[in-house]
Parts: C-alpha cells; structure tokens; sequence
C-alpha cells in the first residue's frame, strides 16, 4: 500500500491519540494536521518495512511536547491546562464536583503530560509497553513507572465511577 | 504468590507470559480482594476506551483528507490484505482497526478513490475493497454510524459456510465466505440514501431466510466466528 494511503488508514486512530493529548477536537486537529505535514516533508526518514503508526505516534507525540514546551516558555497555559489551573481558582468546587462525576477529560487534564501519553497509548491506543517506550524514545521502566502513577490519578478522580 | 500493583496491571495489560497470567487467573478464582483489583483495572480501561471511541467514528475533517488527497486507489489484493492481518494487534487495535478501515476506506466517503466493492474472476463474484473488509470485521452489533457499509444478518447456509448480508449506498446483498474471500450470493443495487435502514429488513433478510440454517448468529457467536476468521470447525 502506498504511504498516502496508510497514513490515510491511519488518520481516525491518530485523531483519538491527539484529541487525548490536546482534549479540545481543533486543537488535536491542527496537531494531526501539523504530522501530517511533518510525515509528507520527511517520508524519507521512514523505513519502508517498519511500523508507520508508530513512527506517526511518535511524530504526533513529539509536535505535542515541542508546542506544550514553546507555550510553557511563553508562559501561556494552554487550554489544556484550564481545569488544573481553575481548580487552585474560584471554579475549584465545580471542576472537583465535575472530576468526581467521572469526568473523563478533566481527569486526564489533571495528569502530568508524560502520564498523559503513556495512558493514551497503553489504555486507549493499545500499544505494549515496549511499544509505547518505543515510540516515546524512553526506557521501558519509564513507561511502567509513569503508567502506574496516571492510573493510580485516574482511579482517585474517577473512582467508583471507573 | 504474593502480586505488586505493578503486576497486576501488566496482567490486565496483557503483558505477562501466558503461565504467570493463568496463575493470577486462578488466584483471583479464589481471592475476591484480587478479583476486585483486577476488575477496578479492567473498568478504567473500558471507560477510557469509551471515552475516546467516538472519535474513532467522526468523518476524518477535510482538511486532513485534502493533505493526502493524492492517495490513491486502494490496494485489496489477497496477499496486501493477508500481511496486513499478521501485524500483531490487541483488542483494543482490532476495533479500531476495524472502525479506521470502513471509515478511512469507505465507499463514498473518499470520493478520489474508487474503491470497487466487488471483484470478479473465472470463480464468480467476491467482495473487494472496503466490502470485503467490512465483511472481515465489522459486528452488526456494533457498527459505526457512519459507516459507509451496514452488516445486518450473520448466518450459516446449508453448506455450512458463514454468510452476511449487508447494505450500503452502492450495492446490497449476501456474501458466503469462501477460503478467504466472500462469494456474492445475492446482489442488488443499493437503496439505501441518507439514513440506513434497520439492519436486517428488507429483501436481504428475506433472500437470508430463504438460505439461513438454524437462527442467524447473536453477537457472541458472531463475534466468536469473525474471530476465527469466519473459517468453519
């Protein structure tokens, strides 16, 4: 199959992984439509033979993380962090009461990014350890570890909801 | 054995050895605090994976088919559909997967890519393309609503081969598998416009009733069967 035609494939599973890490349906799109571009201009650097989600994972992931660090230098928050930083603010009692509902998002959004990532692509994307510590460029200690900790969030802000 | 949270987590994950997995299988059989934690796991992850499934199902916008609007006609040859099956997925994938193709390959939806629903050689009529897919892995019991293809009865005929009538904006009809491929029993052009008929109704179900042995499958059975591969024991 053509390149165009497997990234084509994979575009309805890439815009899950990027709606988990950018939660808000235009940001994950412009982020997808971000690696696409970065897929087509460097095709080149993917071996034919080897796993093209993954490499789509990872180029996807890493556009995530460079924009996350760019609007943390300039000290904007991302929308992202919205219902973390309002839980510190005035709406602390609703966000809190709307966590405790089960809310999935705003249980995700109280995740520390490099937990975000791990839990998108072993709990939701499916991927094995070893998978996921491949496409995140870490040790596959790291990816349990940081697993561990997103879940253990998750349960206590979904709680018998989960 | 004494089980580390970590443990039982690559347990639900799937990631340990098949031995060690039977054991925690057994323990949990006989300890309840285990088999609670275990299930606490397993119901994060299915809520998760609720959470995000329709997503799954959303039209791809525009703007993303547009930047790889040169793709091209789809290759549905045996042999591109065969290496694609021996990539190694977890459940999780599959359903995915499946959602991705009829969604990603789906008649009409993609207007750039003809992408046949059928194909003939010297042996008859088989489905091909997002069809023949569909056919593959969709479960009428859960099928995306945008799906461009609908599933409606799964049976056996009295031949004993798996057959599965299905509907879409192109062509209805039945298809019997065979080997790898499904035979085309019965065709029609489709009818269906805008919002899909009940699954079952119609001139298929009849034609379905009229080769059908027993009762169509239920979900448990049909999913038993897709997973084997529609291949008869």
């Amino acid at each position: 199959m053509r390149f165009e035609d497997e990234l084509v494939e994979l575009l309805p599973r890439l815009r899950r992984f990027a709606r988990g890490l950018a939660r808000h349906a235009s940001d994950a799109d412009d982020l997808c439509q971000a690696a696409i571009e970065r897929a087509l201009k460097s095709r080149d650097q993917w071996q034919d033979g080897t796993r093209l989600d993954s490499w789509m994972y990872r180029i996807t992931r890493n556009l995530w993380i460079d924009e996350r660090r760019a609007a943390a230098r300039r000290g904007v928050h991302a929308p992202i962090d919205e219902a973390v930083t309002q839980v510190a603010g005035d709406g602390a009692a609703e966000v809190e009461a709307g966590a405790l509902r089960g809310d999935v998002d705003g249980a995700m959004a109280r995740l520390p990014d490099e937990q975000r990532e791990v839990v998108m692509l072993v709990l939701i994307e499916g991927y094995a350890y070893r998978e996921a510590a491949d496409i995140l460029e870490v040790p596959i200690g790291t990816v349990t570890s940081r697993l561990a900790r997103g879940r253990e969030t998750l349960m206590h802000y979904l709680g018998e909801a989960a | 054995m004494s089980l580390t949270p970590d443990m039982i987590a690559a347990f639900v994950d799937g990631e340990l050895d098949d031995l060690t997995a039977r054991r925690i299988e057994r323990e949990a059989a006989s300890d309840s605090a285990l088999a609670a934690e275990i299930e606490r796991h397993r119901a994060l992850k299915a809520r998760l994976a609720a959470h995000y499934a329709p997503v799954i199902e959303e039209p791809v916008p525009d703007r993303l088919r547009a930047l790889l609007a040169g793709a091209a006609v789809v290759d549905t040859s045996m042999a591109d559909r065969r290496a694609a099956r021996r990539v190694r997925f977890a459940p999780l994938h599959w359903a995915a997967l499946a959602a991705s193709l009829v969604l990603g390959v789906s008649i009409g939806m993609q207007p750039w890519r003809p992408a046949a629903p059928i194909a003939a050689d010297q042996h008859g009529v088989f489905a091909a393309g997002a069809l023949a897919m569909t056919l593959d892995e969709q479960l009428a019991a859960r099928q995306p609503s945008e799906g461009a293809v609908r599933v409606g009865l799964s049976f056996r005929d009295r031949a004993g081969r798996y057959c599965r009538s299905f509907e879409s904006a192109v062509i209805d009809g039945i298809g019997c598998r065979e080997g790898e491929r499904w035979r085309l029993e019965a065709m029609r052009r489709g009818a269906v416009r805008g919002q899909f008929r009940q699954a079952g109704s119609g001139d298929m179900a009849e034609i379905a009733s009229t080769m059908m042995v027993g009762d169509p499958l239920d979900a448990n059975a049909e999913r038993g069967a897709r997973d084997a591969g529609w291949i008869v024991r």
